[in-house]
């Protein structure tokens, strides 16, 4: 599957004064790189619990080829500090402070309150900490926090949800998926799984900078395909019981839907439920976003068609990597966009997620070398 | 020698006599507490950059709960105000963008708006004598529906840079906005007669009434009140992030100003209460807040320390007002 479809979309070199060149987003291939790299990391870590084979014997890493450097402290500002899908996050963030020596602090809200995610990013700069990562959900309410931090000498990056090019934020780069060419991957995904009729697209909070720009792409891509599939939006609430009573109450008013789509973990989940209380497998096409217990179970029915991982964990561990990799070098090695990717996990690959717990997704506190 | 030590012990008792007369003591004293041990966590604390931010964190429940006070007092409690916080920015922005009507005038609607809307918590409250707990939890869905259908997407705020200074943008012009809105509410509870009826009504109703005090207008005209605080708060903080968003305040917001009053020395069950010591409670709390995320407390972490912080805050502050009652 190639990316090279909306370029127009992505986000914008805004700063060439800075006298760098921004790499593009980086791609598939380049993504194999890295995926490769992370059980290296892992098995570097330390033991593991889940093996049965006790002559594999991994040896820790010891030895460290970074010269002493003060633990820098690093701050995650996020919009919903307690929501689950943010664990593998938080364990990214902690392993890569492990690895490299720094603190982390993960602060924001806990209900996407933009005043109170500025009140904790101002915090962070009146502390001085040494970087800030933000979760960018609102388009004009961290243009000032940015930039004053970014006055003050602390790097900020963005990570899981960006500003738009419009927007003009001055923050470093973004480390997350590509949220928009996501979402349009999913419309020709659903295109070609629907083939012509009407289809729902769900999303929690329209408007929110983590999820619209994927309902943007899916709309862009199922008009693009010429008009046999008619789509609708329709918001389902940002609290899950919420999301399954509204998913619910859309079905039975629209039975003849040929497709039940969602853009966030919530409604996912629920169209997942939904399909499988109504039976609509192989009539009703389904699928959406992230991997929560009840959506991997729905993959592995059959009630949902596929699911889109966005590797939270990688969300927390690079832009860690990146903040230290600029302090250490003292700016010479600088954050860069990064694509956390957009990996559709279908009934033939969902098997390894179900059988395995682990901090990649945030459903067991153990580390693992997974093989 | 016995003089002097006669005159010093003179002095102490009248610090001490001053501090327990003044109802706010014991708020204050948990507050300088408060800042003495976070100083001393992280010489950041005091810095001028912090000291911004506290007055940041602090500004907004400060006002909203300076309504609140009044209204708890007169033995109600406006649950919709996070929810008239959300809706008259909202309506701020339509009316500047879609009726082009002029910025200023348009603030004054979206306050009058808020007016308006504790003009119908109090009607139905007090004629159709529903419990306030409800008509306002009510209202708080019923705004909230109605900001997302007026405006589903975050805009951006508008305003030329001297309207952002003045209405919350500028760095400290919330907070000043706050100690305006705190010293004339308090004067108006200590001083006129508004607030003596006030604090008759939620005392003694049925006395109040006997005495011909209009208790039915007293409460309703404090719902005006803090609806349109509510309203103004909401419009100042959405000119500082620079963002109208209908997601934005909710519950969240009603909270942290009903903890800031109660906190503060106003009592839930009606009678009494202080505007000031509502201040107080909002900077405590807004210390609270700040210092914690300043040492570095992760977010999991800070939930727990911040909810047993503050009960300890209220324990103290209640033994204080003991120790206070007792000692006159």
């Amino acid at each position: 599957m190639s990316n090279e479809e909306s370029i127009d979309q992505l986000p914008k070199d805004h700063d060439p004064g800075r006298g760098f060149s921004r790499r593009e987003l980086i791609r598939r291939a380049a993504l194999g790189t890295t995926a490769l790299s992370i059980p290296a990391v892992v098995s570097a870590l330390g033991q593991n619990p889940g093996t049965a084979d006790a002559a594999q014997s991994l040896a820790p890493l010891r030895a460290n080829p970074y010269p002493g450097h003060p633990r820098w402290r690093f701050t995650f500002v996020n919009h919903v500090t307690t929501n689950p899908f943010f664990v593998p996050t938080q364990y990214g963030a902690q392993d890569a402070a492990r690895l490299f020596n720094c603190q982390f602090q993960w602060t924001g809200s806990v209900s996407s309150n933009v005043a109170e995610m500025v009140n904790a990013m101002n915090t962070a700069i009146a502390a001085n900490v040494d970087g800030i990562a933000v979760a960018i959900i609102d388009p004009h309410a961290f243009n000032d926090p940015v930039n004053r931090a970014l006055a003050k000498g602390i790097p900020v990056v963005a990570y899981n949800a960006d500003a738009p090019a419009s927007s003009h934020n001055s923050r470093l780069a973004y480390i997350g998926q590509d949220l928009y060419l996501s979402g349009f991957k999913m419309g020709q995904r659903i295109v070609n799984l629907v083939g012509r009729g009407d289809v729902v697209l769900f999303i929690a909070t329209p408007g929110s900078l983590n999820i619209q720009p994927r309902i943007n792409g899916a709309a862009a891509a199922i008009r693009a395909s010429g008009g046999s599939v008619h789509y609708q939006e329709i918001a389902s609430g940002a609290l899950v019981p919420d999301e399954l009573a509204r998913i619910e109450a859309y079905y039975i008013g629209h039975k003849s839907i040929k497709g039940m789509f969602a853009v966030d973990a919530g409604s996912t989940q629920s169209v997942g439920q939904i399909s499988q209380k109504y039976h609509l497998k192989g009539r009703v096409k389904t699928g959406g976003y992230d991997l929560t217990p009840v959506t991997l179970n729905a993959i592995a029915s059959g009630n949902l068609n596929f699911t889109i991982d966005q590797q939270p964990y990688l969300q927390g561990f690079i832009p860690m990597q990146q903040l230290f990799l600029y302090k250490l070098s003292g700016g010479l090695m600088f954050p860069s966009d990064t694509n956390t990717g957009v990996k559709f996990v279908t009934q033939a690959t969902v098997g390894k997620y179900r059988r395995t717990t682990s901090r990649y997704e945030g459903s067991s506190p153990a580390e693992k070398w997974i093989h | 020698m016995r003089a002097a030590a006669a005159a010093r012990s003179r002095w102490l008792l009248l610090i001490y006599d001053g501090i327990f007369r003044w109802r706010e003591a014991s708020i204050f004293v948990v507050g300088v507490a408060l800042v003495i041990y976070f100083a001393l966590q992280n010489s950041a604390f005091l810095s001028t950059d912090n000291i911004r931010t506290i007055s940041q964190y602090a500004a907004a429940p400060a006002i909203i709960a300076a309504g609140e006070v009044m209204l708890l007092i007169c033995g109600e409690i406006d649950l919709s105000v996070g929810n008239t916080y959300t809706l008259a920015p909202i309506i701020m922005y339509t009316l500047y963008t879609t009726n082009h009507m002029p910025l200023v005038p348009a603030v004054i609607v979206g306050i009058l708006i808020g007016g308006l809307v504790g003009l119908t918590n109090g009607l139905v409250t007090v004629l159709l004598r529903v419990p306030s707990f409800i008509t306002t939890l009510g209202m708080s869905f019923l705004l909230n529906g109605i900001a997302l259908t007026v405006s589903s997407f975050p805009q951006l705020t508008p305003g030329g840079s001297t309207f952002s200074n003045i209405m919350g943008h500028g760095d400290y012009s919330e907070i000043i906005w706050a100690l305006c809105v705190i010293a004339v509410m308090q004067a108006v509870l200590s001083f006129t007669p508004w607030g003596l009826h006030t604090v008759a009504t939620g005392g003694n109703i049925l006395g109040s009434e006997e005495v011909g005090i209009n208790v039915n207008a007293i409460k309703i005209g404090n719902f005006i009140v803090v609806g349109m605080l509510a309203a103004l708060t909401g419009i100042l903080e959405a000119v500082r992030t620079t963002s109208v968003d209908p997601s934005a305040g909710g519950t969240p917001v009603m909270f942290a100003a009903v903890v800031a009053a109660v906190i503060g020395g106003t009592s839930l069950m009606g009678g009494s209460g202080t505007v000031l010591g509502a201040l107080f409670g909002a900077l405590v709390i807004a210390c609270l807040q700040d210092g914690f995320t300043l040492m570095g407390i992760s977010a999991f972490t800070y939930s727990i320390i911040l909810g047993a912080a503050i009960i300890v805050a209220m324990i103290v502050n209640i033994r204080l007002q003991q120790l206070r009652a007792r000692s006159r």
